[in-house]
């Protein structure tokens, strides 16, 4: 067993897993409320990364950044989950709310819709070129390691900052009051709404935490491997859907699972298996294939009970 | 039972539908891809007038934009500094989108083909060699001479099925390929080698082509591949081993291969020297010191190079200057063309052939052999300092 290459590849899919799974969660939240794919989620995550990248023009750029590198990273953090979290409450305005007591069909058209709207957009805003983060000249290539286990700074803030939104996210659905009201129009929007929940709000605030986590997993991205370009939420949006359908969609914990199974899947089949990294595609998607097959609702999903 | 029988009835007949369908649509392929109506197309009269179209077939649009953006560039660089001295015989553009690596496949390319006007004299492109395949019977069909500057796919003009329409500014695989194979076995002497290629038709016919000439010189070859769409490569990077003396990635996108460099680094596998190909030939590419890339034998200090660099910003953008030099070649054609007022594209087409642009900025002369490759068309081995790409090969 070549235990330096094993190591390699966990911490490449770890450092994957975490951005499918800050992705995987706003799937999921949405799905848990709305009953709706939002398939605009992986443009709004390339929305964030450019919001990120802005940030750091703004202050400066990667070679000669105003203020200390830790403040510039977390400024370009919170301008892309800000970003992106309005731009989720204005998407679900002005196209999911209407079509709300719409036909399934109806939403999941306008998503896509959305989709193809924010990725030309962009394009036509930020024009066909990659946007560089400037990772090395910002961080620095500084790599740490133990033993096998080698980890490069911004792999270990990937990884560090991922983990601390998702517990973050676990601690605010389970204890706030928007978190139990978040739960409750999970349940049952109708009878949340007899309730005096305000589902509008609850809506729209989930829309605000699920864009504001692509947000930062599309700096996170950029940090990493260093370019965004228009493109780059098409796939990553589907890898995202992937991860939260295997771990379970509607579960929060499951879609932190599902994005650290995807990740690890895709890292383990690019180095294990044969022309692994050519058809790493097929693989993952074979996984979700057959996690669906064994467990139709995911690995951590609740399959749904209706009163006959 | 009555409900089932209508349901079969109208399976039935959408099933002979679609075949109609089918049939009518193979039908139009095969008539496109007649010469006899080539010939009449090519030889309709266009009124000149006092600007002259050139159709343009780029990605403007999905996986591949940024590459588009690059010709674009220098194609609106060439038709501004001709129209500057053409007063009276101005060129504009017609362009169509061919979303090189999307969903649509090269279907897009075969329908920005289509889409050109009747006034279109000759056309840019398409930028890649499966596009160049498919949208050539649409083409043909219509009479146009079309010049791509990026398409390097050796069989596209070997196999002699474009002859006389197709022509390319860029040197094909073949020639590209024995620089590499070349310089890595005869001036490195380096006996292990690892290609990754990105999986599309260009690179993955130019790894073919370096593989095999390297492994036929007895050196050891690992090849692997990975998406033009993927930006995480450490996984790939963990296989690659610490002993591989160089690592060669004929890519066309800068940005991806300085992506790949740097996350090499970040791996501890810096000391693994890096190579591209002639679409990795640029600034961003070159921000990693001590990477080897083949590129035609251009020079920075070229003058035309130099007024691209100083109205873009400083960046030369270099994959899109064979696209520059197509523009030089069709526009010149269509200006030899239109001298009486008039022109077919045929004649315009004729006029292509008979191209001979002396020191062009790719550097050397460009002049068309019998299938529509350059003659004498070269390809040099450069290494980066950190900031730009000298000649060492």
């Amino acid at each position: 067993m070549n235990w330096s290459l094993f190591w390699d590849l966990t911490v490449s899919g770890l450092t994957l897993g975490s951005v499918y799974s800050l992705i995987a969660l706003g799937y999921s939240m949405v799905y848990g409320i709305l009953k709706l794919l939002n398939f605009a989620h992986g443009d709004v995550y390339m929305i964030g990364a450019f919001v990120g990248y802005f940030a750091l023009q703004g202050l400066g750029g990667p070679q000669n950044p105003s203020v200390s590198v830790w403040l510039v990273v977390s400024l370009m953090f919170l301008a892309a989950m800000l970003g992106g979290g309005l731009l989720g409450v204005v998407i679900e305005r002005f196209a999911y709310r209407p079509l709300r007591d719409a036909p399934r069909i109806a939403p999941l058209i306008s998503a896509l819709g959305v989709s193809f709207f924010l990725q030309n957009a962009a394009l036509l805003v930020f024009g066909a070129s990659f946007r560089d983060y400037g990772t090395f000249d910002l961080i620095g290539g500084k790599t740490y390691h133990r033993g096998n286990v080698f980890l490069s700074v911004p792999q270990i803030l990937t990884i560090v900052t991922a983990l601390l939104l998702m517990i973050g996210l676990t601690l605010f659905v389970a204890r706030s009051k928007i978190g139990k009201a978040m739960r409750a129009t999970s349940f049952d929007r109708e009878a949340a709404s007899m309730m005096g929940i305000d589902v509008d709000r609850v809506i729209a605030s989930t829309f605000f935490i699920g864009s504001a986590l692509a947000g930062a997993a599309g700096v996170m991205f950029g940090l990493v491997f260093g370019q965004i370009y228009h493109y780059m939420g098409f796939i990553a949006g589907l890898k995202g859907f992937t991860a939260a359908v295997i771990g379970g969609i509607g579960s929060i914990p499951g879609a932190m699972l599902g994005g650290l199974l995807v990740g690890l899947a895709e890292s383990y089949s690019t180095g294990y298996l044969p022309q692994g990294s050519t058809f790493q595609n097929l693989y993952v998607f074979a996984l979700l294939i057959l996690i669906i097959l064994i467990r139709p609702s995911g690995i951590l999903g609740k399959a749904d009970v209706k009163k006959v | 039972m009555r409900s089932r029988r209508a349901t079969a009835v109208a399976a039935l007949l959408a099933l002979g539908a679609a075949f109609a369908i089918v049939a009518a649509a193979s039908a139009t392929v095969n008539r496109s891809a007649a010469p006899a109506a080539a010939s009449s197309a090519g030889s309709k009269l266009i009124s000149c007038g006092t600007t002259r179209t050139m159709g343009v077939l780029e990605p403007i649009t999905g996986p591949a934009a940024s590459l588009g953006k690059l010709q674009n560039d220098w194609i609106q660089f060439y038709v501004n500094s001709h129209n500057r001295t053409h007063k009276k015989a101005k060129l504009r553009l017609a362009k169509g989108d061919t979303v090189l690596g999307g969903p649509g496949g090269t279907a897009e390319a075969v329908k920005a083909a289509q889409s050109l006007a009747s006034n279109v004299l000759g056309v840019i492109g398409p930028a890649g060699s499966n596009e160049v395949k498919a949208a050539t019977p649409t083409l043909m069909n219509a009479g146009f001479a079309f010049v791509s500057g990026s398409a390097t796919n050796t069989e596209i003009t070997s196999d002699g099925t474009r002859k006389g329409f197709f022509f390319r500014t860029v040197p094909p695989d073949a020639i590209q390929s024995t620089s590499v194979s070349n310089f890595i076995n005869k001036k490195l002497k380096f006996k292990r080698v690892y290609i990754i290629d990105d999986q599309e038709a260009y690179s993955t016919g130019l790894a073919d082509a370096v593989q095999s000439k390297l492994r036929a010189a007895g050196v050891t070859v690992t090849r692997d591949g990975v998406s033009q769409q993927q930006s995480d490569f450490s996984a790939l990077i963990a296989k690659i081993p610490r002993d591989t003396q160089i690592v060669y990635i004929p890519w066309q996108l800068p940005p991806k291969g300085k992506a790949f460099g740097e996350q090499m680094r970040s791996a501890g596998k810096g000391s693994i020297n890096l190579m591209g190909s002639d679409g990795l030939f640029d600034d961003a590419f070159a921000s990693l010191s001590g990477v080897y890339a083949s590129s035609f034998p251009t020079s920075g200090s070229h003058p035309i190079v130099k007024a691209f660099k100083k109205a873009h910003g400083g960046d030369a953008e270099f994959f899109g200057a064979p696209s520059y030099v197509a523009a030089q070649v069709v526009g010149g054609a269509i200006d030899r063309a239109c001298k009486d007022g008039k022109a077919t594209r045929a004649e315009v087409r004729a006029q292509v052939r008979k191209t001979n642009l002396k020191k062009t900025l790719l550097g050397f002369n460009v002049k068309f052999n019998s299938v529509g490759d350059i003659a004498g068309g070269q390809f040099g081995i450069w290494k980066s300092n950190g900031t730009a790409f000298l000649p060492v090969g």
